[in-house]
């Protein structure tokens, strides 16, 4: 106390500047570790990058250069000369389509009788509906294959479709019915006094206004089927009808030669998921802390 | 336009009675406020009237017709709602002809109509706007156009002014007794703000605890508050309320209590007690007036003054007579120190007795 | 593949006339339930509209007796729904159950059913040598409990017991949950500092969790590669460098062959780390500066502050997330079966999860490894249950 009393100006200056010091310090280190761990995590990607450049004489090297000596693209053409990487990715389109279209119309409506009503049974569904999550997903994938192998569905579209359309759906709900609940009663009030049907203030009001979460449900569907790999692994075994990850598992196998292809493979179809996931990130993850569950 | 009948109306909540046996007509043309504090059923008995709602018991008619199981859709209302409720993804335009446009009416009446009620309202300018660029009075101005476009049999509305700052409220107060005036349509008008209901209403009914209080003119209810509520409710500042016992005494009535005894004359109740009867007696604010200042003849209460507060053109004086309180309303010019002692007088016919059991006005 | 893709539409017409009819269907239950034709109209009228659509779709004849017991039986289904419509639902609830119906009907086949099914195949016997005289004529042996006794008798895979794979699992879980909560706890309260370049930093800590699995876990794998990987190429060059390590016994490692499980492990912390983060980060955020100010002007340390009001306060994010993040772990198959998954992969680093996967579909034992996840599920089940039950005891304490 006496010291900080007697204490003069130049000595409060002097403080001062230590406490600045102390502070920009303090910023460094923060930014010295933050730029770690971003290395950390975008290395693996530019790793990626470097083996798929790579020449073909030169694809299995312990090289570490991020641009490799004699970088071409042939890895690139050679991935889709030599492979059905096209195909692949078009099976993959297709079904992640349809299981996302068909996921997020259903979610839509369910989530919306679990927002605004209170019927019997409500609660207890929406608990189970979490409870969902926790059978493991080997475990719904025995009976599911062996019901599309005795309807005949193996290495067809709709098999897959089939087993893809629900496993979202618990948490699409979840999310869309979040959503709905802040959305104010009154503007259905507001459209039913104007003249629509309860149903039609859902369509022609709650709908509208939900696109955000609805989007949001959608990726979330998306990316749920297009980066699955186990379901497909059982249900498809012709590689004509193999999605990409299939695809990619097969070209990176056990033998390094196809590396080169396989990092280009991988390049490809990371980079507009990524490109995707980056621009939507903030809605993506505010919808996802909303209901504070899942990844 | 169109007549407005709630008959017996009754409504629960799980096991809680929100609306008790409501009776209620509404002529035609008339503007009728549905007034009472937060939570007595007012707002319930609207939704009830506009099909948002479902009554337990009760019948419900709009020009005659029984709607109780008629939705909102075909009863012919139209609402304006206490967060105005504007479709965020719509302009203002979309906004006011989106009941005509699900009535697949014609385009160019749907303009003329959006045109006309965006003239009454000032609001020409804003129809290509979103709700979202708009300030508190202007969605309240859009929100009353979107109802009269639509030309209901029935406007209803619900705390439309609740939202909005002390000044903008006053404002759209005189508006909407102006827009009543022009449409000469059948209001039905939820508040809980008793300045509101005096100025806007023909006819005011009063609510409080799920039944109806009185019903009649606001000079009415103002001036012969049928029970205790209503008396307390009506008017700022409140009422005084002094209990006591009356009784006959000679010719006339005596008021007493074990701070005050007042002599009152006989014509005061059309049927006085014959018998001493515990009462709440009510004196409005205003009625009270420092002895001296009026003619001879009024009798003074003795009270002292405890706390006097200066709001412009009059003051508060709160008073305490014996153990009671008691405010007084007086010209800014008066000057009682704190502390003081003076006779409060008042007009014999500007009290109302009420019985403190039944709380009823005695007559 | 442009037959497949009108197999595609087909299918998807075929959903939307079926999600139509169920609509119809409730539609008609819930607003004619008071005529008097209701019971007797749809317990005949629905029977005769579903033979309909059968012989319609199916081509040959059916047998007679097979008919006539399909026909009494939608009769008798059809008139209990139509009674139970009438006397008890009475047009109630009707706009949300008709809302919820294609959902529920969707959850009720693709995971009600197949879970009952999978009860059923525990109590029978299908395996390789049984499969093609199932799908020929759908009779199956029953067994009672024995796949259940096999489950704990006979392991999945060869060389782990049952109950080593059980501990294996929970360890594998622990550490995993462990790394990514204290990883994205780091992460998270690095990025809540007042920073430049907060923005960017973010979106380059997401990426881990945004690549593709497949893609981030193959790639991965070929870093783990014992010569050609990153990890060992720095180690051998760490050791052309600095000579004396190696006499430290410093050597490159044979990540995939000898230590699967943690190759596994590292790769699923580096994968997790970003979820917690984000989760932790809009908990961090969504506390008020005050409390800081009002601590800091108590007088309590940064310690202090992380302790009393970080910590509680992030609680209701921070539970869910761990709960969440448990399970998933525990589920998690994707890694383990993606790094050491092909023929002739080690079965070192198997989880439960991946064990019964491999049964089921690399070693086709089919009734056993239903058993075998009727089993994994209620030992989930247990332990969440233990854990909410453990997790909401301390809440008090937490305050």
């Amino acid at each position: 106390m006496d010291e900080a009393k007697t204490s003069s100006l130049e000595e409060c200056r002097a403080i001062l500047a230590a406490h600045h010091k102390r502070e920009s310090l303090r910023a460094v280190l923060i930014h010295i570790c933050l730029i770690a761990c971003c290395v950390a995590c975008i290395y693996p990607v530019l790793r990626i990058l470097a083996v798929s450049l790579r020449p073909g004489d030169r694809i299995i090297s312990t090289d570490l250069a991020l641009i490799p000596a004699g970088a071409t693209f042939v890895s690139y053409l050679r991935v889709f000369r030599e492979t059905n990487f096209l195909i692949w990715l078009w099976n993959s389109l297709v079904i992640t389509c349809v299981t996302s279209v068909i996921g997020v119309s259903l979610a839509s409506t369910a989530g919306y009788a679990f927002s605004r009503f209170r019927f019997p049974g409500s609660k207890l569904g929406l608990t189970l509906l979490l409870g969902t999550q926790m059978i493991p997903a080997a475990m719904l994938l025995l009976p599911l294959f062996l019901m599309i192998m005795r309807l005949g569905l193996t290495n067809t579209y709709l098999g897959m479709i089939i087993s893809y359309s629900v496993t979202s759906l618990p948490f699409s709900i979840w999310i869309l019915k979040g959503y709905y609940d802040t959305i104010p009663r009154s503007l259905e009030e507001a459209a039913l006094v104007d003249g629509t049907s309860r149903f039609g203030a859902f369509w022609r009001i709650v709908l509208p206004l939900s696109t955000p979460a609805l989007s949001i449900a959608f990726l979330f569907n998306f990316t749920q089927a297009w980066n699955e790999y186990l379901v497909a692994r059982v249900v498809l075994t012709d590689s004509f009808r193999y999605t990409w990850t299939l695809g990619l598992f097969e070209l990176q196998g056990q033998y390094l030669t196809q590396w080169g292809m396989f990092a280009a493979a991988s390049l490809m179809v990371t980079a507009p998921v990524l490109l995707v996931f980056l621009y939507s990130s903030k809605w993506l993850i505010s919808g996802l802390t909303l209901g504070g569950v899942k990844g | 336009m169109a007549s407005v009948t709630l008959r017996n109306i009754v409504k629960d909540f799980n096991d809680n009675r929100v609306l008790d046996n409501v009776t209620l007509g509404i002529a035609d043309r008339e503007f009728l406020v549905l007034v009472g504090p937060s939570g007595c059923g007012k707002s319930t008995l609207l939704r009830i009237l506009a099909g948002l709602e479902d009554a337990t018991g009760g019948e419900t008619f709009i020009d005659g017709t029984l709607v109780n199981h008629l939705p909102p859709r075909s009863r012919e209302i139209a609402m304006v709602f206490q967060d105005y409720a504007l479709y965020p993804h719509m302009t203002v335009a979309e906004n006011m002809s989106f009941g005509l446009r699900l009535r697949r009416m014609p385009k160019p009446e749907i303009e003329a109509r959006v045109r006309e009620a965006a003239g009454i309202l000032q609001i020409e300018k804003l129809l290509e706007r979103t709700p979202k660029q708009l300030s508190g009075g202007q969605r309240q101005r859009v929100a009353i156009g979107r109802a009269i476009v639509r030309k209901p049999k029935v406007f209803l509305f619900d705390e439309p002014l609740s939202n909005l700052d002390a000044k903008l409220r006053e404002e759209m107060r005189v508006e909407i007794a102006k827009l009543h005036q022009r449409l000469h349509s059948t209001i039905v008008y939820v508040t809980h703000d008793q300045v509101e209901a005096m100025t806007l209403a023909s006819r005011i009914a009063v609510i409080q605890g799920g039944t109806l209080q009185q019903v009649g003119t606001p000079e009415q209810v103002f001036s012969r508050p049928e029970n205790v509520f209503v008396a307390g409710f009506i008017g700022s500042p409140t009422m005084n309320f002094v209990a006591g016992t009356l009784s006959p005494e000679g010719t006339g009535l005596c008021f007493a209590n074990d701070a005050m005894k007042v002599a009152l004359p006989a014509g005061l109740l059309e049927t006085p007690p014959a018998a001493p009867l515990p009462v709440i007696l009510g004196v409005r604010p205003e009625s009270l007036r420092p002895a001296g200042d009026g003619p001879a003849g009024r009798q003074g209460i003795p009270a002292e003054v405890d706390v006097v507060e200066l709001l412009g053109h009059r003051k508060n004086v709160h008073l305490l007579a014996g153990g009671t309180k008691l405010l007084m309303v007086v010209d800014a010019a008066f000057s009682p120190r704190a502390g003081e002692s003076l006779q409060v007088s008042f007009d014999a016919a500007a009290l109302h007795f009420f019985d403190r059991t039944t709380t009823k006005r005695l007559r | 593949m442009i037959e497949s893709l009108l197999q595609v539409v087909g299918f998807v017409a075929l959903l939307a006339v079926l999600v139509v009819a169920l609509e119809l269907y409730l539609h008609a239950h819930f607003t004619q339930f008071d005529k008097r034709w209701f019971l007797p109209g749809m317990a005949l009228g629905v029977p005769a509209l579903a033979l309909a659509g059968i012989f319609f779709s199916t081509e040959g004849r059916p047998d007679p007796g097979w008919t006539i017991s399909l026909i009494g039986g939608l009769c008798v289904a059809e008139f209990l729904v139509a009674l139970f419509f009438r006397y008890y639902v009475r047009g109630k609830h009707s706009l949300p159950i008709m809302m919820l119906a294609p959902g529920l009907l969707g959850l009720i086949l693709l995971i009600v059913y197949p879970l009952i099914f999978e009860v059923y195949l525990a109590f029978h016997d299908l395996k390789l040598t049984t499969v093609m005289a199932w799908s020929g004529t759908g009779a199956l042996p029953f067994v009672g409990f024995k796949q259940f006794c096999k489950v704990f008798v006979s392991s999945p895979l060869s060389g782990v017991t049952f109950f080593q794979l059980f501990l294996r699992t929970v360890w594998w879980t622990f550490i995993n949950v462990v790394c990514h909560v204290v990883g994205g706890f780091a992460l998270a309260i690095l990025l809540n500092n007042q920073i430049r370049f907060k923005g960017i930093y973010r979106t380059f800590l997401v990426i881990p969790w945004a690549m593709p699995q497949v893609v981030a876990v193959l790639a991965l794998r070929g870093e783990f590669h014992s010569q050609y990987g990153f990890i060992n190429v720095m180690i051998t060059r760490l050791l052309e460098w600095l000579p004396w390590l190696s006499r430290l016994g410093a050597e490159p490692v044979q990540w995939l062959s000898f230590h699967p499980l943690l190759t596994c492990t590292l790769i699923n912390i580096w994968l997790g780390i970003p979820f917690m983060m984000v989760i932790i980060l809009g908990g961090l955020q969504s506390i008020s500066r005050h409390y800081y100010d009002a601590a800091a002007i108590d007088g309590a340390s940064a310690f202090q502050q992380f302790r009393l009001i970080t910590l509680p306060l992030l609680r209701p994010v921070l539970a869910p997330a761990i709960t969440l993040g448990s399970i998933w772990t525990f589920n998690n198959i994707n890694v383990i079966y993606l790094v050491t998954g092909q023929a002739g992969g080690t079965e070192d680093a198997d989880i439960l999860v991946s064990a019964l996967y491999k049964a089921a579909f690399t070693y086709y034992r089919y009734s056993y490894s239903a058993a075998f996840a009727i089993v994994i599920f209620l030992i989930l089940f247990t332990l969440s249950l233990l854990w909410v039950r453990y997790s909401k005891g301390t809440e008090s304490a937490y305050g």
